[in-house]
This record gives C-alpha cells, sequence and structure tokens, in this order.
C-alpha cells in the first residue's frame, strides 16, 4: 500500500534495473512464455482428467440398446436412406414428423427465415423438426437434447444419415421398451437443417432471444418445450462401420463445454470399447515413447488452440454454450478398409450411458473446468497453468509502457527550467486523444453491421467477398498511405521530442484488450498476443527505425488475415503456380472476411469485431505515432 | 316420543347420535377411467362425504382430524392438491382437476374471521403435520390474497415432491381406510410409478336458499402410460396392471361405489372390455356397479395411423426467455381455438427474487398490442412479498395471446440458496381461468358426485387451467469459495487500513528520510558490480544511462507531494 502513497518508488534501484533494461526483459519474458506454452502438453504440467460431479455415476449401468425389440438399426436406416434418396436437396420434413410421431414422440417442427444481411432481399427459409419424450418422473422442468443435422445426399459434407438412423432407434428403446420409467428429464430429438443455421434458429426460438443483429434470423415460434436444457449431445456420424468416435467441444467464440461432459464421453466410449479420439488424435500412449507421446501432445493441443482461435464452433453442439448449455459433438468417422471397427450398436450404448448419467444429474453442470486446454483424451491443463503464458505477453507490454513513461517523467524532471509548466504541453494530451478518439471511431465505422453493407451496395455488380475485400482493402490502403502524409504535413506545429502519452495509451490499450479476449477466448488473445507483441515492444516514442515500420505494416491486421490464408492455401494446395496461388489466396481472404461479418451478423461471433475494434485501432494509432513530426534533440544529434 | 321417554339418557343420546349422524352424512366412492389419446389411461378416484351438520365436533365418516382443523381455523372452503407430473392439457384435455406440479394450496376463511394471515399460517401448518408435506414452509413470501377477496388465500409450492409419506396419511382420512373398497386399489408402489399423478382433499359449503351442507371430495388423479404397463406394444390396460391388483371388497359404509368408463375413444380405435357394463349414460359412459369381486380389462390394438391430438378449446404454454444470468422474461401464452371471444383472467404470482419490471409488461394477440380489459397489480417486496398480476383479457377467437413481461436476477443472500443451489430455482404455475361452453369438453367436474356430473347439462363451465412450473438459474456462488473471498478480503482490508490509518490520524512532518539498504539496493550494487567487470572485460563505452536515480539521501519529504528531492526542495524554497 506504500505504493499507493511513496511517489519515491519509481525511482528505487529495482525499477531502474527493469527501465534501463526493459527491451531484454520484455524479449525474455516472450521467449519464457513460448517455452512455457510448449511445455504445457507436457506430461508433469498437465493432469490426469477426474470426475467432479459425483452425480454423473457414469458407466454404473449396463447399456442395454439392442437390436432385438422393434425395428432394428438396419431398417431405420435403409427406410432413411431410401426416403433420402428421394430428396436430392431437401429434407424430408414429413417423412420425418411421421416417423417420429410413430415412434410416439411429442412431434413439432419449427420454421425459420434468413434474411441474408449482405443482400437485400434474400430470403433463405428452413424447417426443423423434433419430438420430445415426456418424461415419466418430471413435470417438463428440465431437459436433455439429442440432435442430429440433416445433411440431403447433395451436401459437400459427410452424410449424417446413419446417425439420425441411431438417433430413431435410441428414441425407439427409450420409448417404447416397457422398463424405461426412470426418465427424469425431457427427451428432445431434433433434426436440424442448414447446418448451423438450424440449430442457432431452434436454440434462440427456443429461448426467446435474438443472438445476431436484429432482424437478420427470424427464428419463428416454437410450439413445444420442454423447460430448462441441462445438455446437449450432438451426433454426426458418417457410417455404419465407424472407426473411431471424435469428441468436439469448440464452441463459438471459443466456449468450451464443461469438462466432466467431455470426460464422460471419453470414459463411456472406453466402456463400450469404441475408439475414441480428440481432434483425431487417439488418447492412447501406448506403443509410443516418451518423446513421441510428447510431440503427439502437443500437436493435439496446438490444433485444439487453432480451432478455438477462430471461433467458429466445429459443431453443432457449440452454439449451446451460450444459453449456458454444455453440449458436445460425436463425430462418428467411418472405417475404411478392413480390420476392427465399432457397430452403430455401440456408439448407440455410448449415447444411452451418457444420457442415463445426465439423467442422474441433480445439478447443472457446474463442478468441473469450464476453461481448459486438452493436449490429449485424458489429460487436461487448467487455466491457472496457461493463464501465465499470456500474462508473460501482456505484461511484457506493460514493462514496456511503465519504463517508457518512468523514462519520460525522469526526463524531463523537475529542476528543468520551467519544467512544471511546460509538461502538461509537452504530452500533447490534445492531439494524442484526437488520434485514439480518431481511430476508434474508423474501427467503430468498420464494425461488421455497418461497413459490409454499405460496401456491397457500393460495388454491387461485383460479388460479396471481393465487394467486401476491396471496400476494406482500399480503406486499409488509404489509411496506410494518407497518415504519414498527415502527420508529417499537417502537424508540423504540434512538434515534439517525442509522444510518450500516445505510445503508453497504445500499449496499454493492446495489453488490456488482450486480456479481456483471452478471458473469453484464451487462444485467441494467446495468438493475437503472439503476433503483435514483438512488433509492439520494438516500437519507440519516437524515431522508429524503418524496419519498424516495416514490421509494423506486416502485422495490419489485414496482412495477418492475408499472411494466414496464404499458409493455409499453401498446405492445402502446394502444387499451384504463383499466379492462381495468389488470386485464390486473395479470394480466399475475401470469402473468410464475408463468413466472418456473416457469423458475426447471424450468431453474434465476435472474432471480426475484435479485429476491427481492438486491434485496427491499436495498429493505426501505432502508425500515427511512427509518423509523428518530432524535434530531434540536440544532445541526441551530437551524438 | 312416548318410546324414547322411557330409555335411559345414556341410551338416548347414542340413539340420538346415530339418528342424526346416518341421517346427516353420506359417503361414495367413485372412480372414473378414460382412455386417452396415444395410449395413456387417465383414471379418477372420487371419495365424497357430504354432511349437513357445520360443526364438526361430533362425526361418523367425515374424518375428525380435518374436521377439527376446519372447525378451529374457521375455514369455510378448503382446496389442498400434492401433485407430481404435468397435465398436458393440449394431448389429454382438461383433467377432473387441475392442479400445478407440486403442493398448492387454498383456502376461504368465515368472512367474521378477525386475524386472516394468523389463521392461514395455522391452517398450513396443521395441514403439513396431517399430510406429511411441506405446507409449513408457506408465508408472506409466497402466498398471496385474492384481489377481490378478503378472505381468501392461495399459496402454491412447486419445489415439493410428492411421495407414498403423502398417500399414506390421505388414506387414513378416509372412512374404510385403504383395506376395503376402491381405495384398496391405491398401492403406492403402483401409485408413484404413474406419469402424472395427484392428491387432493376440496372441501366447500354447497349452499341451496340459506341451507348449507358440507361437501368433502377426496380426489386421486393418474395418468398411466399404457407402454409401461401393458408389457406389449398394444394399448392395453386392465385394473391389475394399473393398480396392481383387482377389487374384492367394496367399502359397507358407502352409500353406492360405482365405476365409470369413458369409451367415447371407441369410435376412432375399437377396443375390447372383458366386463359388459350395468348401464350406459350418454352413450359412451359404461357404468360398473361394485358389490363384491370385479375386474376390469381393455385390450386396445395400437392404431395403424397416428390420430391427430384433439385439441381443448383452451390451453396455455409458459416459459422463460433469454439466456444469462442478467436479464430475462416471462411469457405465459394463451391458445383460443374457440370460434368465438372467451373472457379470461391470468393470474401471475411471481416470487419476490424475479423482480419484474411492469413497464415492459406487454399483451400481444396474434402479434397485434392488445389492451387488457382490466389489470392489478400488486407489486412485491424483497423476502416479503410476491409480485401479483392479476389481468382480465379478452380473448379473440382462434387466436395466441402473450403476455410477457422481463425481470431481473437477483444476488440472494448465501443462507438463501436452497440445497443443491446450481439445481435452480422453482417458479410457480400461473393461473388461467375461463369460462367455456359445456359442451366444448365431454366432462365437466364441477357437482359433488361423478355421476351427477356426468349427467349434468347447462350453458358454461368454468375451467381453472394451471401452466408448468419452471426452473431458473439464479447468480449462485460457489459454496466452496468463501473461504478464499474471506482470506482474500482479509488481506486487502490489512493491507489498506495500515496506511489509511496513518495518513487520516498522523500529522505530516518534514524529515529527512534515513536510508536503510534493501534487497534491492543490494541488488543494484551487485549489478553494477557485474556491470563494471563486463565493462572492463569487453572495454566498451557505456552509454550514459538517461534514468535519474535518487538516492534516498538526496530524497526528502514534502508535506503534500510526499518524497521528493533535495533540489526540489530548494527549487521550492527560492
Amino acid at each position: 500500500m506504500g505504493l499507493l502513497t511513496d511517489p519515491s518508488v519509481g525511482h528505487g534501484a529495482l525499477t531502474s534495473i527493469f527501465v534501463r533494461h526493459h527491451n531484454r526483459f520484455c524479449i525474455v519474458m516472450y521467449i519464457v512464455s513460448v517455452a512455457l506454452f510448449c511445455m504445457l502438453a507436457h506430461y508433469s504440467l498437465s493432469s490426469q482428467t477426474y470426475f467432479s460431479e459425483n452425480a454423473l455415476l457414469p458407466g454404473l449401468v449396463k447399456g442395454q440398446l439392442n437390436d432385438n425389440t422393434g425395428s432394428s438399426f438396419r431398417d431405420h436406416y435403409r427406410e432413411l436412406n431410401a426416403e433420402a434418396e428421394h430428396f436430392e436437396t431437401e429434407t424430408p420434413h414429413s417423412y420425418l414428423i411421421s416417423k417420429f410421431k410413430n415412434l410416439r414422440l411429442e412431434t413439432y417442427s419449427h420454421n425459420f427465415t434468413l434474411n441474408y444481411p449482405l443482400k437485400k432481399n434474400t430470403k433463405y427459409t428452413g424447417r426443423n423438426v423434433y419430438g420430445i419424450l415426456r418424461a415419466p418422473r418430471s413435470a417438463s422442468i428440465e431437459s436433455i437434447v439429442l440432435s442430429v443435422p440433416y445433411r440431403a445426399p447433395s451436401s459437400v459434407f459427410p452424410s449424417t444419415l446413419p446417425g439420425l438412423a441411431v438417433m430413431f432407434q435410441i428414441a425407439q428403446f427409450f420409448r417404447r421398451m416397457y422398463n424405461q420409467i426412470y426418465w427424469a428429464k425431457d427427451i428432445i430429438f431434433l433434426v436440424t437443417e442448414h447446418e448451423q443455421l438450424g440449430m442457432q434458429a431452434w436454440l434462440e426460438a427456443y429461448h426467446g432471444t435474438s443472438c445476431g443483429s436484429p432482424g437478420v434470423l427470424d427464428s419463428g415460434k416454437l410450439s413445444g418445450r420442454a423447460g430448462a436444457i441441462q445438455a446437449a449431445i450432438n451426433l454426426e456420424i458418417h457410417s455404419e462401420k465407424i472407426d473411431h468416435i471424435d469428441v468436439k467441444l469448440s464452441g463459438l467464440n471459443g466456449q468450451l463445454p464443461n469438462l466432466d461432459l467431455v470426460n464422460l464421453a471419453h470414459r463411456l466410449c472406453n466402456k463400450e470399447s469404441v475408439k475414441h479420439t480428440f481432434n483425431n488424435v487417439d488418447g492412447g500412449a501406448i506403443g509410443r515413447n516418451k518423446v513421441n507421446s510428447y510431440y503427439t501432445n502437443l500437436s493435439t493441443m496446438l490444433s485444439m488452440v487453432m480451432t478455438q482461435a477462430t471461433g467458429v464452433p466445429d459443431g453443432n453442439h457449440g452454439l449451446f454454450h451460450r444459453f449456458g448449455i454444455e453440449a458436445i459433438t460425436l463425430e462418428g468417422h467411418e472405417k475404411e478398409g478392413r480390420g476392427i471397427y465399432s457397430s452403430v450398436l455401440q456408439v448407440g450404448r455410448v449415447i444411452e450411458g451418457m444420457f442415463r448419467s445426465l439423467n442422474n444429474l441433480l445439478e447443472r453442470f457446474h463442478q468441473s473446468f469450464f476453461f481448459y486446454l486438452l493436449p490429449s483424451t485424458d489429460r487436461y491443463v487448467s487455466i491457472g497453468l496457461y493463464m501465465p503464458c499470456l500474462v508473460l505477453l501482456v505484461g511484457a507490454l506493460f514493462l514496456k509502457a511503465f519504463s517508457t513513461w518512468i523514462q519520460h517523467s525522469t526526463e524531463h524532471k523537475p529542476g528543468d527550467s520551467s519544467a512544471e509548466t511546460t509538461i502538461p504541453e509537452h504530452l500533447n494530451v490534445g492531439m494524442v486523444s484526437v488520434i485514439t478518439l480518431g481511430s476508434h471511431v474508423v474501427g467503430l465505422l468498420l464494425l461488421p453491421n455497418l461497413a459490409p453493407a454499405y460496401f456491397t451496395h457500393f460495388w454491387n455488380y461485383m460479388p460479396t467477398h471481393r465487394a467486401l475485400l476491396l471496400g476494406y482493402g482500399s480503406l486499409s490502403l488509404t489509411i496506410v498511405c494518407i497518415l504519414p502524409i498527415i502527420m508529417k504535413k499537417c502537424l508540423n506545429s504540434f512538434k515534439s521530442s517525442n509522444w510518450v502519452l500516445l505510445h503508453v495509451i497504445c500499449l496499454l490499450e493492446l495489453g488490456i484488450g488482450l486480456l479481456c479476449v483471452s478471458m473469453h477466448n484464451f487462444s485467441l488473445g494467446y495468438l493475437t498476443a503472439l503476433v503483435y507483441v514483438l512488433p509492439a515492444i520494438c516500437t519507440k516514442s519516437s524515431q522508429n527505425s524503418l524496419i519498424v515500420k516495416f514490421l509494423w505494416l506486416l502485422v495490419h491486421p489485414m496482412c495477418s488475415l492475408f499472411w494466414i490464408t496464404a499458409y493455409i492455401t499453401y498446405t492445402a494446395y502446394p502444387e499451384l503456380p504463383i499466379t492462381d496461388y495468389l488470386t485464390k489466396v486473395l479470394e480466399a481472404s475475401g470469402q473468410w472476411m464475408v463468413l466472418s461479418t456473416v457469423d458475426n451478423m447471424i450468431y453474434g461471433n465476435w472474432a471480426f469485431t475484435v479485429g476491427v475494434l481492438l486491434l485496427l485501432p491499436v495498429w493505426t494509432a501505432f502508425w500515427c505515432l511512427m509518423f509523428l513530426p518530432t524535434i530531434v534533440s540536440k544532445k541526441m544529434k551530437t551524438e | 316420543m312416548v318410546l324414547v321417554y322411557k330409555m335411559s339418557t345414556k341410551s338416548l343420546w347414542l340413539l340420538f347420535i346415530f339418528i342424526g349422524s346416518s341421517y346427516s352424512e353420506t359417503y361414495s366412492e367413485e372412480l372414473f377411467i378414460k382412455p386417452l389419446a396415444t395410449g395413456y389411461v387417465y383414471s379418477f378416484f372420487q371419495f365424497t362425504v357430504i354432511r349437513e351438520d357445520d360443526s364438526f365436533k361430533h362425526s361418523t365418516l367425515f374424518p375428525h382430524s380435518l374436521g377439527d382443523i376446519i372447525d378451529r381455523f374457521h375455514v369455510a372452503e378448503l382446496n389442498v392438491d400434492l401433485t407430481s407430473g404435468l397435465w398436458k392439457h393440449k394431448s389429454w384435455g382438461y383433467p377432473a382437476v387441475d392442479a400445478p406440479s407440486g403442493a398448492e394450496i387454498s383456502a376461504r376463511f368465515h368472512n367474521d374471521t378477525q386475524d386472516i394471515d394468523k389463521h392461514w399460517y395455522g391452517l398450513t401448518n396443521a395441514l403439513s403435520g396431517l399430510l406429511c408435506t411441506s405446507l409449513n414452509f408457506i408465508n408472506s413470501a409466497n402466498s398471496y390474497e385474492s384481489s377481490a377477496d378478503r378472505v381468501y388465500r392461495y399459496s402454491n409450492l412447486p419445489r415439493e415432491n410428492v411421495c407414498t409419506e403423502n398417500l399414506t396419511p390421505w388414506k387414513k382420512l378416509l372412512p374404510c381406510d385403504s383395506t376395503r373398497g376402491l381405495s384398496s386399489l391405491l398401492n403406492s408402489g403402483r401409485v408413484h410409478n404413474a406419469n402424472y399423478h395427484s392428491l387432493g382433499i376440496h372441501f366447500r359449503p354447497l349452499c341451496n336458499a340459506g341451507k348449507c351442507k358440507y361437501e368433502l371430495r377426496q380426489t386421486v388423479s393418474l395418468v398411466y402410460d399404457s407402454i409401461f404397463i401393458s408389457f406389449n406394444n398394444n394399448y392395453d390396460w386392465s385394473l391389475r396392471k394399473m393398480f396392481g391388483t383387482g377389487l374384492f371388497k367394496t367399502c359397507p359404509l358407502a352409500d353406492y361405489s360405482k365405476i365409470y368408463l369413458d369409451t367415447s375413444s371407441n369410435s376412432s380405435v375399437p377396443y375390447l372390455i372383458s366386463q359388459e357394463p350395468d348401464y350406459v349414460l350418454k352413450n359412451n359412459i359404461a357404468v360398473y356397479n361394485l358389490n363384491g369381486i370385479f375386474h376390469l380389462s381393455a385390450i386396445v390394438p395400437r392404431p395403424k395411423i397416428v390420430v391427430s391430438e384433439l385439441r381443448p378449446l383452451l390451453y396455455t404454454d409458459r416459459f422463460i426467455t433469454g439466456f444469462g444470468q442478467e436479464y430475462g422474461g416471462l411469457v405465459t401464452r394463451i391458445y383460443n381455438d374457440h370460434k368465438s371471444a372467451i373472457i379470461a383472467t391470468v393470474i401471475e404470482n411471481i416470487p419476490w427474487f424475479l423482480p419484474i419490471y411492469y413497464h415492459t409488461l406487454k399483451v400481444t394477440s396474434n402479434g397485434i398490442r392488445v389492451i387488457p380489459k382490466a389489470l392489478i397489480y400488486k407489486p412485491g417486496k424483497g423476502r416479503v412479498r410476491i409480485y401479483y398480476l392479476e389481468i382480465v383479457l379478452e380473448l379473440a377467437p382462434r387466436s395466441v395471446t402473450e403476455i410477457s413481461v422481463q425481470f431481473d436476477y437477483v444476488f440472494l443472500k448465501w443462507q438463501e440458496y436452497p440445497p443443491d443451489a446450481n439445481h435452480g430455482f422453482y417458479i410457480g404455475s400461473a393461473i388461467v381461468k375461463a369460462t367455456i361452453p359445456r359442451n366444448a369438453t365431454s366432462l365437466t367436474f364441477d357437482k359433488s358426485l361423478i355421476i351427477d356430473n356426468l349427467n349434468s347439462t347447462g350453458d358454461d363451465y368454468l375451467i381453472c387451467l394451471k401452466t408448468e412450473n419452471f426452473i431458473i438459474t439464479l447468480p449462485t456462488p460457489d459454496f466452496s469459495m468463501p473461504y478464499n473471498v474471506i482470506c482474500l478480503a482479509c488481506t486487502v482490508v490489512a493491507l489498506a487500513f495500515g496506511p489509511i490509518h496513518n495518513i487520516t490520524t498522523k500529522r505530516l512532518k518534514l524529515t529527512t528520510a534515513k536510508y536503510v539498504p534493501g534487497l534491492a539496493s543490494v541488488a543494484q550494487k551487485l549489478y553494477v558490480l557485474m556491470e563494471t567487470i563486463f565493462m572492463l572485460k569487453t572495454k566498451k563505452t557505456g552509454k550514459p544511462t538517461p534514468v535519474k536515480v535518487f538516492t534516498p539521501e538526496e530524497l526528502s519529504y514534502h508535506p503534500t507531494l510526499g518524497h521528493v528531492s533535495e533540489e526540489f526542495m530548494k527549487n521550492k524554497g527560492n
């Protein structure tokens, strides 16, 4: 607390060391952070997963799902296939409705409309079908969801029909077998259309809200509900012969489901001896040596970080998380060739086990971790371990800001002639606030629900993605080119030896922004920090060298986007000639921007907002800083 | 009269009671069975005692324990329902007694009763003892008085679980207990396996031209899913399958015992009944008089085509909107499928921990905003009073009326969380009262006996719908954290206390700070040493440091600025 009252603190011995060598400290912190992050995948820093919620009682009962009573899985599957062939591009709604009714479920359908935000008067409609199994032991207060996205044969994604057949089989078993009186939570069997759009519309309608921009997704009304949804499982099973079940977690904006639910899936797969993976990597370390298993863990963890950082859910489960519903996707990959495979019945028993465990739950999931990284199916890294990596990076920014400030205040120490009167002018508060405010206003104008519509309207003769790319690209180019000229020519009267205040504000804003982002989505925060912290540390409050300027230009948000797409395109199509490659990268960047804006307006994904409201303003402010007119002091010159 | 005079006083007394009671009390047992759509079977038991005497000091059939309570607390009318499960109006139609899940109690006291609240809490406490329920949790924060009626009180406890412990004392109130008659069908094992079960006690006066009778109806509603009881894929049912036993002896105290079977669904799905009825009422209700051993079973084939659900005229839907734990909304929808308008009264009683914003109250009919005919709103008060909202509406023909209101989620005191706090908080049902044409529903239940109801004709019928309950998640603390929080808070307070106390209580004086070599200065000296050695080795000329480090000797203390340099002080002096 002496910190609050003692102004001599900034002049202590330790401080002076920090101030003098802050650049070295920053670099060390950066390196330590990266090293620590890579270490996280190691056996000694991750821990074995366990169940926090004892009420789950996983695998305590024997799975009873079988093919002996009623129609078998094959009957359902054959019927479904025959039905799907009739509708090349559509969903057979009437068939699904009658099927659910036949299974004695309370059946409803739900219509929704999407008013495509980037083009006027473009509408898409869709229809979900769902059936509710009313639990005999409750008053429809809580429920669990089992969902399958319906994919017509023309879909580019692998078929989910086997998953739908499994759902029918399970619904039939849960509803028609005479001894199933233990259900205490309603079970909703949901078939959605148009991938995530249908799911989002259903969830919005269920909760009577709208998450994206108003008027974009008209989610319609539901006529049947089943209380508060406690958990959801999304099924994507691609084949009758299943090689492995991949458990997918990443949700919208990097939200993750409770670790207990993830553990539950892995534990029950283990019990039914179904091969289970995370990010398509098997968790079992048998047969791998230590080094190998470390690299596997590291790559698994990195791929999780990459998926999470995009903020785009990797399955329909990801949309549930926002509503406080824990959800995962079980994706069954097809077994190719010969060898041991798991039958759908085994997978069905896994789901049965999960539902019975969830049925046991008295309280909603709250015990286990919500923030974690998974290096393997059975190990986790808790938030307490991974957060220091980011804190080190952000700490470097803060250290830089702190020492710049201290340096400045000691340079102009009292005793200089007319020190007291010149200090406020010296900081150029007015100009600095104009620059920071201006850069943020530009950011606000570029928000996904303002600028894109204007761009597409302006260049309405070209495809949306090109219009967007052109719009954002030209605007960024203008800022990049014009700002230095303005700064040089027009602000000569504001000459000062350096612009510490602006520098410190930029550094602090970047640091605080990154911390806030990583609180919600660690992966996004950390990856952004990895890119931006190093160049930001290299900047000075005045006299930035050409290399720094060039480096800073390279990390312009648009450029970063370009580099990322360039890398992804290269890994996908390594043998393309250079011109084709470049056009492809440009097209892909444009597409990415369109997807990102549309995601923002429909689902409320804020990856684009972070770029526009945090990175772009900070970048612009730094860019201004580099070109602000400065007086080169005589002292420095003589040296 | 002469004969009576000759008897001794004692036997006269006995005879008087005998004659009196046999004239004043009647008892009847009835069971009404109705197969519902999609394979459910609804059975409604009603045990009715009607007496003429308004004092409950002496009775033969009327349960004495209940009579005492009614007398003592000046109760004029009483309804208690203990329910588990949700009645689905949309697919099952209207029940005989509509009760929300959990416990529900309402009472009307005699008009001359002085301290109604005292009697109300006394009554609920007494009943909680009588029925082994948690009615003793009723207080001002979860009960309300009717806007029109000073002597009426209502409360519901949606969290209440109904189980054997409630059924056993309930059965003890019956004249034949559970040994004989229809009540022998009520085995706790079977009753609580039903998809919906509701126990009820309904006491009311029946007054006609100044002459009053008192009616006590004990009711049980059960809905079985034929899939769970029939062990095959048909919609078969029988008394034995539902209740685990047949009927062997009738209750000799009952004036009549009857079973009614609604066979109206026979027209769409023909089925076979094991026994021919004694007679048939209104073409579709088979009546069986009970005397001796009786068994009833039905073989119902599963329909090939799923019959579309027969929807009642008026049904409701209620849910919570929004997500997160900041704001939420409460929506009650009322569907009117009738071809003419219906006047309905909606009563919302929202607990105090969901403070509603009255200005957000919105009533829409088919999406168009409408103005209610009447509206009574009594704002709630934290921990004391519920938010009471009574709306009278005209429901347009074939319309969906939506009443929505926004609310806040409240932070509770840590002791106010129930056990299993993360389970959520129960919000009780809303009540919708409306008058519908009598012919719109196949059965009505406003007369004393089921037989009278089956024969009844008339114009209007008052229905009272109870909507579903739901749970909400209030911001719930992690109850394992208080220790950490206490530690953290105490540390912060302790650290802040010292300097603040110093600054506020001590007078600041100008002194020269003494230099105490600390760890930092040692580190600095070491560092300088290292640096000189390093520089000597590389023979580099070091840059002049831009930072001026003040040694503590150079620092002085300024009354307002604290430690400042000597130079500063000198300048100041000049």
